[in-house]
Order: C-alpha cells, then sequence, then structure tokens
C-alpha cells in the first residue's frame, strides 16, 4: 500500500485507511528520517480511533499510553519511541510484554530499527510502515508492507 | 527544633537519584544529593562494572541508597518520598521497591510523589525564592520531556494551563542539533553556538505564537530546521560554520520567544504572585534572562523564581522537598499499596 501526503490533513485519510487494515493485537512500525512525520501520524491514527487524549511526543519518557473508546477495534493505544535506546538490552527496560499483554492494544513503534529482534520475538502481526521525503519538498512519501 | 529528614528516591527515567532534604521551620537543607550519570561508573559499582541496560536502576539505586544511609541506616532518615508517576513502569517500580522496603523495614512514613510537582518543588530548595513564595504561582516546566505551563492555585493544588501538542522544547533542542551534526546533548550545544551567532539569521517559525491558546507545538520547528540545513550541509566548511551558528542562534531565538509570550501571558491572565522557571532547559541563560526581563518589564510585581541550576535536571532532592509539602499537608501512603502510575497527570 503506497500513499503520498501532500497537506497535513492527508493524514487523517491515511490514518483512517490503515486502522481498518490492522490486525488485531497489531504491531506498527513506523520509521523515517527526524521531522518526517512519525508523530503527526500517531496523533492522526489516534483521531482515527476515536481517542480524546492528544499523543504527545514519546522520546523522553519512551512510551505513552492511552485509552481508547469501547467503539474502538482497539482497547489501547501504546505509542512507543526507541530513539534513545542505546542497546537491544535497553529494549527490556521497556516492558513491551506487559504493555502489550492486554487483549486488543494496538502497539505503535517509531524507530523500530533499535529494538533489533525484540519485536519479531513478540510473536504479534508486525505492520511496517515507511516514510520518506524527496530533498527540499514538503511531499511525503508513505509506504506500509504487512 | 529537630528537622524532619526525607530520603527522596527517584527512577522515573533516565536517572536514579537518592537524596536527603532536612526541613525544620523555616529552614529547608539538601544534605545529600547523589545522582548516578554525574558518579564515575567504577564508583557506583566498586570496580566491577556490570552489563546492564541504561534504565535498570537497579544496581544503581542499592548503591545510592547504601552512600546515602552510611552508618546511620535506617536512622538517616524520618521520611521516605519516591516519584511514582509519571514514568516508564518498569523504572518507576525500581524506586518504589525500594522505597517500601526502607517504609516496612523502618516503620516511617512514605509518601507517593508526582514527578512533575518534583520539579516545582525544585524552585523551593532555593532559600531566596521560598521568602517570596505567595499563592497563586505559575510554572514553566521545560525539559526533554515537559513543556507545561502549571497553574500553582495553592499548596498541592494545579492546573495545567498550557503544554505542548507534540513535542517538548528540550527536545526540539536535541533533535535539532542531531539534524545539525552536533553532538549530543543538543540543548548545550545550541546554546553555546548560539553566542556567536545571529539569531535573525534565519527566519524560523514561532508556532502557536499568536494562536490565543497557552499550549506549545515544536514538531514543526524541527522539520523548519531540517529543511534550512540541508542546502548548507555540501556547502563550503567556512559559510557551513557561520550558517550553524547562525541556525542554533535562530533557532533558541524562536524556542525562547514562544516559550516567554506564553508564560507572560499566562502570568498576566491568572494575577499569580510568582512565577517559576523549572525543568532542565532552565538551564538555558537566554531563557533565564529573557523571562527574568520580561517579568520585571511587564510585570514588576511579580518575582521571578527560577530553580538553581543544580536542581533544574531530574535529581531527588526535589522529589523530597514535594514530599515534605505533602506530609506537612498530613498526607502519606500505605507502603503496601503503593503503586506505579505511569500515565499520572499532576
Amino acid at each position: 500500500m503506497k500513499f503520498i501526503v501532500h497537506r497535513i490533513e492527508d493524514w487523517d485519510l491515511l490514518a483512517k485507511q490503515l486502522v481498518s487494515r490492522l490486525p488485531p493485537n497489531a504491531i506498527l512500525t513506523l520509521s523515517g528520517p527526524l521531522g518526517a512525520g512519525k508523530t503527526t501520524l500517531v496523533q492522526a491514527i489516534s483521531r482515527a480511533l476515536g481517542a480524546t487524549e492528544n499523543p504527545r511526543s514519546p522520546t523522553f519518557s519512551l512510551v505513552r499510553s492511552y485509552k481508547l473508546p469501547n467503539t474502538s477495534p482497539f482497547s489501547t493505544l501504546v505509542h512507543v519511541d526507541a530513539y534513545r535506546l542505546e542497546n537491544e538490552a535497553d529494549a527490556m527496560t521497556l516492558g513491551l510484554d506487559e504493555l502489550s499483554a492486554e487483549d486488543g492494544s494496538l502497539l505503535v513503534v517509531e524507530w523500530p530499527e533499535r529494538l533489533g529482534s525484540t519485536l519479531h520475538a513478540m510473536r504479534k502481526p508486525i505492520v511496517q510502515l515507511t516514510i520518506s521525503q524527496d530533498a527540499g519538498s514538503e511531499v511525503r512519501r508513505v509506504e506500509v508492507t504487512e | 527544633m529537630k528537622g524532619m529528614r526525607i530520603l527522596g528516591i527517584e527512577t522515573s527515567c533516565d536517572e536514579t537519584a537518592i537524596s536527603i532534604l532536612n526541613v525544620s521551620g523555616k529552614s529547608v537543607k539538601v544534605e545529600q544529593n547523589l545522582v548516578s550519570s554525574q558518579i564515575p561508573i567504577h564508583q557506583k559499582y566498586g570496580g566491577v562494572v556490570p552489563e546492564v541496560a541504561a534504565r535498570s536502576h537497579v544496581p544503581e539505586t542499592v548503591a545510592l541508597i547504601t552512600e546515602v544511609l552510611g552508618k546511620k541506616g535506617l536512622k538517616a532518615f524520618d521520611a521516605i518520598a519516591v516519584t511514582n508517576g509519571p514514568g516508564l513502569a518498569t523504572a518507576l517500580r525500581v524506586g518504589i521497591e525500594a522505597g517500601r522496603v526502607l517504609a516496612m523495614l523502618s516503620g516511617k512514613p512514605i509518601i507517593g510523589v508526582n514527578h512533575l510537582e518534583g520539579h516545582l518543588a525544585s524552585a523551593w530548595l532555593n532559600a531566596d525564592n521560598r521568602k517570596r513564595w505567595k499563592y497563586p504561582l505559575l510554572a514553566l516546566v521545560v525539559s526533554g520531556g515537559h513543556t507545561e505551563l502549571v497553574l500553582m492555585k495553592d499548596a498541592c493544588k494545579y492546573k495545567i494551563v498550557g503544554q505542548t501538542r507534540d513535542d517538548a522544547a528540550g527536545e526540539a533542542f536535541d533533535k535539532s542539533a542531531k539534524l545539525m551534526g552536533l553532538p549530543y546533548p543538543g540543548g548545550p550545544q545550541i546554546a553555546k553556538l548560539a553566542l556567536e551567532g545571529d539569531p535573525a539569521g534565519f527566519d524560523l517559525p514561532r508556532p502557536m505564537l499568536n494562536d490565543g491558546s497557552l499550549d506549545f507545538s515544536f514538531s514543526g520547528l524541527k522539520t523548519a530546521v531540517r529543511q534550512t540545513w540541508e542546502p548548507w550541509m555540501k556547502g563550503p566548511e567556512e559559510r557551513k560554520d557561520k550558517a550553524k551558528r547562525d541556525l542554533a542562534a535562530s533557532l533558541q531565538q524562536a524556542i525562547v520567544d514562544v516559550l516567554a509570550a506564553k508564560t507572560l501571558t499566562a502570568a498576566k491572565k491568572y494575577k499569580v504572585k510568582g512565577v517559576l522557571l523549572v525543568g532542565g532547559v532552565s538551564a538555558n541563560v537566554m531563557l533565564r534572562e529573557r523571562l527574568e526581563s520580561d517579568l520585571k518589564r511587564e510585570l514588576p510585581s511579580v518575582p521571578f523564581l527560577p530553580s538553581d541550576k543544580l536542581f533544574v535536571t531530574d535529581n531527588a532532592a526535589m522529589i523530597a522537598a514535594a514530599g515534605a509539602w505533602r506530609l506537612a499537608k498530613g498526607e502519606k501512603h500505605d507502603w503496601k499499596k503503593i503503586e506505579a502510575k505511569p500515565e499520572w497527570n499532576l
């Protein structure tokens, strides 16, 4: 699945299509350089899922969780940012198993590359999303692989 | 009068910190203040460097508590204050379990403290600030993880009146620095380069400056820095260096402009009797000077109450101080029931 994001509103359209295709208990990984729009996309995803709270960057806190309404296909949105992690042992301290233990949680992970094999070891369906941008252009290209 | 010695424990995120604060009438004294990252590794682990994850906190907590209690052991403190949220659950639990064990063994009271309240209390550790401490107060909390305007209506009564909608101010500094190829931590690097740069060199946005809200948004600034810097990356070294200094100065100016303007607006709106500046980014000299001079000019009767630089980053003295506030109100927790609250809002 491929998208082109021209304006900020396009993230909402993308998020709506994306969440309707996510399997239960999914892990969604977001890759792309600093400033690509990863946290902006997570905000759009949370809107698409009907969350009342606006997700803020979890870079410093590493993890932020948001309760989702009953109308949503997921119970909790768990937003993880591995940007500041230094090694795979660090990933242990995130407590990802516990965070995703609740049935129906959606784990969204920024900078998944820094978690090594941790996510695969969780044996959940992983959907990978990559955001890229041409130099000097505002347009974002988004590619989703399942 | 014998003071109350409060053992502070902080393990909510990156830092392991242990402190003893002595509160006696109007006197408040930080007797011990250890922060793990500021102690050489061999000293912490007694020569053997174990292989541990950055946020395991366990060996650090044990080492620092042992050091702080010394020969007095459980007699070194009269009460315990421990951060129990917000933060990383696995990290918070290390400090909480340590606090629970000490409370159980010593029979002394324990109080769970909100990390953000700890930051507010960091300004109270300064004696001059305490003399001018009159509610309502306004606090600008700025760090790598926080950008919040907190209205302190009365002792332990808070309302968040403004906050970032995406990135924290400290994050904007750090990530912009990274985009410009500067070493970590980026904030101090930007401030240093900015000294020799032109703050009007690049036209960066002032996000949400005039939107009428007290909220912030710094995520777009990061993108603007990336787009501004990209064409310079392959340029000749000498011009590149000047551009880097100018961009650092322009970025700092943009962040400080927004922080100062919103803080002043909030101070006027809520007619506060003092303005606190706390959190890691409050070490930024330009932000301190700007907020102080803006206040002097526009609200001359409102004192500026920044925390000492020693206590701006995560520490346990501020946790003990917030604990002192709560204990003074007669609050305490049952050690059996105290638990981690990773998403605890102030």
